[in-house]
């Protein structure tokens, strides 16, 4: 509880002592990726389901909220629901195929990133909309309306970094509020035991499906803050070094925690910053932490330090 | 237009088998060990990058350095299993990340050394053979030949002889098998080996029909794994099979329907197979 608060409270005081945009800017990627890394946890540390559909929703939810904005002319904020609502549709038809016929493991994972790769060859190849593999320039910022200042456009990393981090806060907030009731301890018994589950009187059906659309429509909200944020989306969006790099963070973090995917996607951001590397160095690096986290650690950062503050304790 | 079909037929079944070799070192491993390595594909880079370096830079006649390049895969193969594979047995999730994570590692140390431009190299046998209307390069169809070859006399080795029995055995039983005098540390390595030398073998014949790029592997790992899921995991003649009907899919698919969804048109077909069968066209009811 209280290392929970110095956490949070470590981070909303950051900007009053760092000043320089640099350390500001991995701090957004990092809280973005963050809200991607907590709810692909839902999915996969608490229920158990290696789901590969995480950069669909990801790159849909950027392409749906940018030509909503641009489209149909709606303000940032409310284009974002259609988009989640979408994610959600999306994640329901999905999810609902594999569920139903009771894909497990590799063949869930080998099936969603078969409906990745299709949204991505349609996002693709949809050039009157999306303009193919050029992408898009978004060129708007969100605004806001601030007391005294009336509506103002958010812009600069400070105004971001407060954007990124109450949106991550709301995102881990909803995450602990679900996992704390009985749909929480549906999904986890579903993780531990699908067939004993069942017996309780579980609608693991229904459980699953749940906490993958859940997962899903608060993850559309990264893509697009992302794409605002980047001025940019493009088909890579979709891709499958996205879903690594989010597997990457979470389980460094620690799966089946909630702020192990912060720490490990603030980690994974950070680094490559940190210790200048190439592009290719840094994708080797991603790979080595990958392999290292599962033989060595399993539990990742948090769940290591957890355990260890565990056993003192006792 | 029935040329045009028959043409883009035999097209797709030409590189439907190379899905199949793909195929086949997956439900291998997993069939057997229960390891999921997704990284067969970069085996498969491995393999052709290795073939590319030895016959153009090495100056071996390309039949010579096929060999040493499927050994070069192997050979990184048995080191993976060493360092990594071994200890996540057991564990699907696990081996899945571990080999996610090879990719990466594999690729970029590649794209790191050869750039991403693609490299190609030169005619190994020219000349085609012409049957009615349709033209076919010697080669695409010798390539052919060699892995339908090397994957019925993988069927035949592990139906007919002792090792298969004692594979299958593992499979069905891991403890029992060790009873019944299997070594099964020697088993796991050496299907390793030979999954990974099979993904070399792969490599190095694409590498004398196509042009080589570092992401070739992740490419095809996915079709390879499309085909066994398609054919049936744990299926040996299903893994030729799935590839196969995948690659003529692909090419008939994109006669009629919009090239630009290639990779679509299989994973329709994919998704639409599993839901009525999840064990795929030949594999087992259970």
């Amino acid at each position: 509880m209280i290392a929970r608060a110095i956490f949070w409270g470590a981070l909303a005081l950051l900007p009053l002592m760092v000043k320089t945009d640099f350390v500001l800017t991995i701090f957004i990627y990092a809280f973005i990726f963050g809200i991607l890394g907590v709810t692909f946890d839902l999915v996969f540390g608490f229920t158990g389901q290696l789901s590969m559909f995480h950069p669909a929703v990801f790159g849909v939810s950027a392409y749906m909220t940018h030509l909503l904005v641009v489209n149909a002319k709606l303000p940032f904020w409310l284009a974002t629901l259609p988009a989640a609502a979408t994610a959600v549709v999306l994640s329901i038809v999905v999810g609902g195929i594999c569920f139903k016929f009771r894909l497990k493991t590799f063949y869930f994972a080998v099936v969603t990133l078969a409906f990745s790769e299709m949204a991505r060859l349609i996002v693709m190849n949809w050039n009157s909309v999306t303009n193919g593999t050029l992408g898009l320039v978004v060129s708007g910022k969100p605004t806001i309306w601030w007391p005294g200042a009336g509506v103002v456009a958010i812009k600069g990393p400070v105004a971001w970094y407060y954007l990124t981090l109450v949106w991550l806060a709301a995102t881990v907030f909803v995450c602990a509020r679900v996992l704390r009731s009985w749909m929480g301890r549906a999904f986890g018994a579903i993780r531990l035991n699908e067939d004993l589950a069942r017996t309780l009187g579980i609608n693991v059906f229904r459980y699953k499906l749940v906490s993958f659309a859940l997962g899903s429509a608060l993850a559309s909200f990264a893509g697009g803050l992302y794409g605002y944020y980047t001025g940019y989306i493009d088909p890579g969006y979709l891709g499958i070094n996205q879903s690594m790099e989010v597997l990457a963070m979470v389980l460094l973090g620690g799966q089946g925690t909630l702020t192990g995917p912060i720490v490990g996607s603030l980690v994974l951001t950070g680094l490559p910053h940190v210790i200048d590397l190439r592009a290719e160095a840094r994708a080797i690096l991603y790979g080595a932490i990958l392999i290292f986290t599962i033989l060595v650690m399993p539990r990742g950062i948090v769940g290591t330090l957890r355990a260890w503050r565990a056993r003192r304790a006792a | 237009m029935t040329q045009l079909v028959l043409g883009q037929v035999l097209n797709g079944a030409i590189v439907g088998s190379m899905y199949g070799i793909i195929a086949l070192g997956i439900t291998l491993t997993f069939g057997i060990t229960g390891i999921v390595n997704f990284a067969l594909g970069e085996f498969m880079m491995i393999g052709a990058y290795a073939t590319f370096a030895l016959a153009e830079r090495g100056g071996l006649p390309y039949p010579v350095a096929v060999v040493p390049a499927a050994c070069i895969a192997a050979a990184a193969g048995y080191l993976c299993n060493k360092a990594f594979f071994r200890f996540t047995r057991g564990n699907l999730v696990n081996g899945l990340l571990v080999s996610i994570g090879l990719i990466s590692v594999f690729e970029s140390a590649v794209l790191w050394y050869w750039s991403a431009t693609p490299i190609e190299m030169h005619y190994v046998l020219p000349g085609a053979i012409r049957l009615g209307d349709v033209t076919l390069p010697k080669m695409k169809l010798l390539v052919f030949a060699v892995i339908v070859v090397v994957i019925v006399l993988t069927y035949v080795g592990l139906a007919r002889t002792w090792l298969g029995r004692a594979s299958f055995a593992y499979a069905q039983n891991a403890e029992a098998a060790t009873l019944m005098g299997v070594h099964t540390e020697r088993l796991v390595t050496a299907v390793m080996l030979y999954s990974t030398g099979l993904a070399g073998l792969g490599g190095a014949l694409y590498a004398s029909l196509y042009s080589l790029e570092p992401a070739l592997g992740g490419v095809y790992v996915l079709k390879g794994m499309e085909a066994a899921i398609l054919g049936g995991i744990g299926s040996l003649m299903g893994s030729l099979w799935g590839g196969v009907i995948l690659g003529v899919i692909e090419a008939v698919g994109s006669i009629f329907l919009p090239t630009a969804f290639r990779d679509a048109y299989g994973l329709v077909v994919l998704v639409a197979i599993l839901l009525f069968r999840p064990s795929g066209l030949f594999g087992d009811e259970t």
